[in-house]
C-alpha cells in the first residue's frame, strides 16, 4: 500500500496497521490531506489493490479520530516539573514517569489537540517525541 | 472429508513443481517462454516430461516477457513467461512493466532462493516481490506449497479479468521441491477483487441521450476495445450513428482503417484530420482509453473543447484521472457498446447524410490521399516503405513494431484492418519490444504472416533471439529501417535542439544481412522501396526467420507531429497535407 502511495506521488500524513474484528484481515488507517479529486483518486487506487477488501472514506467531521503521543519533557527544577505536570493534567495527559530533570507523558487525543499540547511543551524543551499516527472510527452506527 | 470419497476431489500428494504445472494446464497455458536456472530445477524437471505445455527457450528474459506479451495480445489468452531468481527475474522487469502499462495479460513465474535464506543476500537472490510490486497488477511470494493451487489459479484469474495486466508468482526452491496434499483446481478468489463488468444502465441512458442529440459525434477507440473483443460492436455503433472513429496507438485495429468512417490514429503523431475531428466534435465517446498525453497533447483545455465527454473504461481509477469527463461508465466496453446501440436502435436515432458525415467523408479522403500519394514533409523513403508493406501483406498479417520513428511511421501509414494485428509498445515505449513480441505473435498465430517493423537501434537491443527463432522454427520477418541513428531522438534534436545530435548517431553498425545469416536466418538488403516486394516474397518463401535491411534516409522525420508541450490543434509539418 505504501508502495502505491509512492508510485502515485501521494503524500500521506500517517499510516497505521492493526488487526480488526475479523480474523485474517487487518485494518489500515491512512491520514492525508488533498482536494476532493485527489482523494477520489486515492480511494479508487486503493480499491484497485487486490487484497484491499473495502475502502471507507472518513471525513474529519464524521469520525472520532485519535492519535497517541509519548513525550519526554525537560524539567530542570521542581518549579518546571510541577508546571509541566499541571499543564499535562489540564490536557488529560497521563504522567508515565518522572525523573529529577524530566517528565514522561502520554496523551491520546485528536491530532490537533496533541499538536497544541506538544507546542506548549516545547516551551520546557522536548527531549523525545513519539506519535503513532491516527486511527479513526465512524460516529454513530456508520463508518 | 466428503471430497475424499469422490475420487476426483480427493486431495493429492504432489510436488510443488507438479502442482504449478498441473494448474498451468488447467488454466489453458499451452506455451511458456522462459529460461531455466538454479532456482527452477524442480520446475524444469516437471516441464521436461510435460507434453501439453510447449516451452520456448529464449535467449534473454526480457524477450521472454515480451514474447508472452505478444502472445497474449494476439491470442487474447494470458501469456506465460518463466525466469530464474536474481538476474533472471530482474531481466524480466522491463518486459513486465511494458505488458502491464499496455494492460496485457501476462503471468510470470520466477524462481526464488529457499525461504530459509530469503533476506540473506544468498546467491542469485533479488527481492523480486518488492521490485515488481509497482509494475504488476498483483504479485505473490509463495511461502507454503499447499498455497500453490490457489495462487496459480488466481494469477490467471487476476491477469485476465477486469483491466488485464501482469501477475507475477515468486517461487522459492523449497516450495517447488516440497510436497503437499492439495485439492487441485480451486475456485476461491479474493474478497477484495471484484472487477466491474456490467455497466450502469442509468449511465447508458444518459449516453444515448447525448449521442442522439449530438450533431457532431465522434468515437475515440483505445486498446480497451481490442482487449474486450468489441470491434464488431464498435463498427455497429459507428455505422448506426454515422459517427467517425479515431483511435489511439493501442486502439489501432479496433476498426478497419480503410473504413469510410475511420480517420486513423489521433494524437502526437496522428493523422491531421483525426485531431481536427476531435477539435470539431460536440460529443466524444472515449472507449477503453486512458487519455494518455500522447493522445491528448499537453494542453487539455484544447482537447475536444466543445464536446460532451463520455468515458467508458473497465478501470474506475481511469475515470477523471487525466481528463475530467461529463458522463463516465465503468464496465466492459463490449457490454457498454451493445447496450448503447440497442437503446439507440429502439429510439431509431439513426443519423445519416448529415453535414458532419459529409465533412468526415471529405476528411477521410484527405487522409487517404495523404497515405496513398503524398510523400510527407521530411521523409524520403521511410513512409513509402511502410505504405509498400501495407500493400503487400495479407489483410490478417500481424505487424509488431519496435519503438521510435519506425513505430510512428507504422502507426501513421500502416493500414490495420483487423483487431489484434497491430502490436506495439504504447505506454512504456520499450525499444527492443517488437522482435520478441513477434516471436510470441507467431506462436499464437502460426499461419499468419508476422512482420516486425524495426529500427536498427531497437533491433540491436534484442536481436540475440534470432537464435530462438532459428532453433524453434519461428519464421518472423524483421523489416529493419536502417538509418544508423536513434532516429526519433535525433528528430527531436534536429527540431528542438539546434541539430546537436548528442549520442544519437550509431556510427558503425553491423552488416545486418550477414548478422542474420550468421544466426541461420535469411537476410537481404533493400536499397530501394521498389525492391521491397521481391525481398518480402523471398523472405516468406525461405521459410526461415528473416531480416530485411532497408536503407532509409538518415534524416527522415515522422511528420506531422504535436511538438512537446503543444496542443492537439497545432501540428507541425502539415504543409503538404491536403487542405479542406
Amino acid at each position: 500500500m505504501s508502495g502505491m502511495f509512492t508510485q502515485r506521488g501521494i503524500n500521506i500524513t500517517s499510516l497505521t496497521v492493526s488487526p480488526c474484528e475479523k480474523e485474517g484481515l487487518s485494518r489500515m488507517t491512512v491520514a492525508l490531506e488533498g482536494s476532493e479529486s485527489e482523494l477520489e483518486m486515492v480511494r479508487k487506487q486503493l480499491s484497485n489493490l487486490i487484497e484491499v477488501v473495502k475502502v471507507v472514506d472518513l471525513k474529519e467531521s464524521e469520525a472520532i479520530i485519535r492519535d497517541l503521543c509519548l513525550l519526554k519533557v525537560h524539567a530542570k527544577d521542581s518549579e518546571a516539573r510541577s508546571e509541566v505536570m499541571q499543564l499535562a493534567e489540564s490536557y488529560g495527559a497521563k504522567i508515565l514517569d518522572a525523573a529529577l530533570d524530566s517528565v514522561t507523558l502520554e496523551l491520546t487525543e485528536e491530532p490537533k489537540k496533541i499538536d497544541r499540547f506538544v507546542d506548549l511543551m516545547r516551551h520546557f524543551g522536548v527531549k523525545q517525541l513519539f506519535r503513532t499516527g491516527v486511527t479513526a472510527i465512524g460516529i454513530g452506527a456508520g463508518g | 472429508m466428503r471430497g475424499e470419497n469422490q475420487g476426483k476431489m480427493a486431495k493429492q500428494k504432489l510436488r510443488g513443481a507438479e502442482i504449478v504445472v498441473e494448474e498451468l494446464k488447467t488454466e489453458g497455458a499451452e506455451v511458456a517462454f522462459g529460461i531455466p536456472g538454479g532456482a527452477l530445477l524442480d520446475l524444469y524437471d516437471v516441464l521436461y516430461k510435460e507434453e501439453a505445455i510447449r516451452h520456448i527457450l529464449m535467449r534473454h528474459e526480457q524477450c521472454a516477457a515480451h514474447a508472452a506479451d505478444g502472445y497474449a495480445r494476439v491470442s487474447g489468452k494470458a501469456g506465460v513467461c518463466i525466469a530464474t531468481s536474481g538476474p533472471g527475474a530482474t531481466n524480466l522487469v522491463t518486459g513486465l512493466a511494458n505488458a502491464n502499462m499496455d494492460s496485457s495479460s501476462v503471468v510470470a513465474l520466477t524462481g526464488q532462493v529457499p525461504t530459509s535464506v530469503i533476506g540473506t543476500n544468498a546467491f542469485q537472490e533479488s527481492s523480486t516481490f518488492t521490485i515488481t510490486m509497482p509494475i504488476t497488477k498483483h504479485n505473490f511470494l509463495v511461502k507454503r506449497t499447499e498455497d500453490l493451487p490457489k495462487v496459480i489459479h488466481n494469477a490467471f484469474y487476476i491477469a485476465n479479468t477486469g483491466r488485464k495486466g501482469v501477475v507475477l508468482v515468486d517461487l522459492p526452491t523449497d516450495i517447488l521441491a516440497g510436497e503437499a496434499k492439495v485439492d487441485l483446481h480451486p475456485k476461491e478468489t479474493f474478497a477484495g477483487y471484484k472487477p466491474n463488468i456490467k455497466p450502469n444502465q442509468v449511465q447508458i441512458k444518459r449516453v444515448v441521450e447525448t449521442l442522439a442529440n449530438a450533431e457532431r459525434p465522434l468515437i475515440l477507440a483505445g486498446g480497451g476495445v481490442i482487449s474486450a473483443d468489441a470491434a464488431v460492436e464498435l463498427r455497429h455503433l459507428a455505422d448506426f450513428l454515422g459517427a467517425p472513429v479515431v483511435t489511439t496507438l493501442m486502439g489501432k485495429g479496433a476498426i478497419p482503417e480503410n473504413h469510410p468512417f475511420c480517420l486513423g490514429m489521433a494524437g502526437m503523431h496522428g493523422q491531421l484530420y483525426a485531431n481536427r475531428a476531435i477539435n470539431e466534435c460536440d460529443a466524444l465517446l472515449a472507449l477503453g482509453t486512458r487519455f494518455s498525453d500522447r493522445t491528448t497533447g499537453w494542453q487539455l483545455d484544447q482537447f475536444a473543447p466543445d464536446a460532451t465527454l463520455i468515458h467508458v473504461d473497465i478501470d474506475t481509477a481511469e475515470i477523471n484521472k487525466n481528463m475530467q469527463v461529463d458522463i463516465p461508465i465503468v464496465g466492459d466496453v463490449k457490454l457498454a457498446l451493445s447496450g448503447i446501440t440497442k437503446l439507440l436502435e429502439k429510439k431509431r436515432a439513426k443519423k445519416s447524410g448529415s453535414e458532419w458525415e459529409k465533412r468526415i467523408k471529405k476528411m477521410h479522403s484527405a487522409c487517404d490521399s495523404c497515405v496513398e500519394e503524398i510523400s510527407r514533409e521530411g521523409a524520403s523513403v521511410s513512409d513509402i516503405l511502410i505504405k509498400e508493406i501495407s500493400r503487400i501483406l495479407d489483410d490478417d498479417a500481424i505487424v509488431t513494431t519496435e519503438v521510435g520513428q519506425c513505430q510512428m511511421f507504422a502507426a501513421h501509414y500502416y493500414m490495420t484492418k483487423k483487431p489484434r494485428t497491430f502490436i506495439s509498445s504504447g505506454g512504456l515505449g520499450t525499444m527492443g519490444f517488437g522482435f520478441p513480441a513477434a516471436i510470441g505473435a507467431k506462436i499464437a498465430a502460426p499461419d499468419k504472416q508476422v512482420v516486425d517493423i524495426a529500427g536498427d537501434g531497437s533491433f540491436l537491443m534484442t536481436c540475440q533471439d534470432m537464435a530462438t527463432c532459428v532453433e524453434n522454427d519461428i519464421p518472423v520477418v524483421v523489416c529493419l529501417f536502417d538509418n544508423r541513428y536513434l532516429g526519433m531522438v535525433r528528430q527531436f534534436q534536429e527540431l528542438f535542439f539546434d541539430k546537436k545530435y548528442a549520442q544519437t548517431g550509431l556510427g558503425i553498425t553491423p552488416d545486418f544481412v550477414k548478422l542474420a545469416e550468421a544466426f541461420g536466418c535469411y537476410g537481404e538488403r533493400v536499397e530501394k522501396p521498389e525492391d521491397l516486394k521481391d525481398a518480402l516474397n523471398n523472405a516468406f518463401k525461405s521459410g526461415k526467420p528473416a531480416v530485411l535491411d532497408m536503407i532509409v534516409g538518415k534524416e527522415d522525420k515522422v511528420l506531422p507531429m504535436i511538438p512537446p508541450g503543444g496542443s492537439i490543434t497545432r501540428m507541425i509539418g502539415t504543409e503538404r497535407c491536403k487542405r479542406i
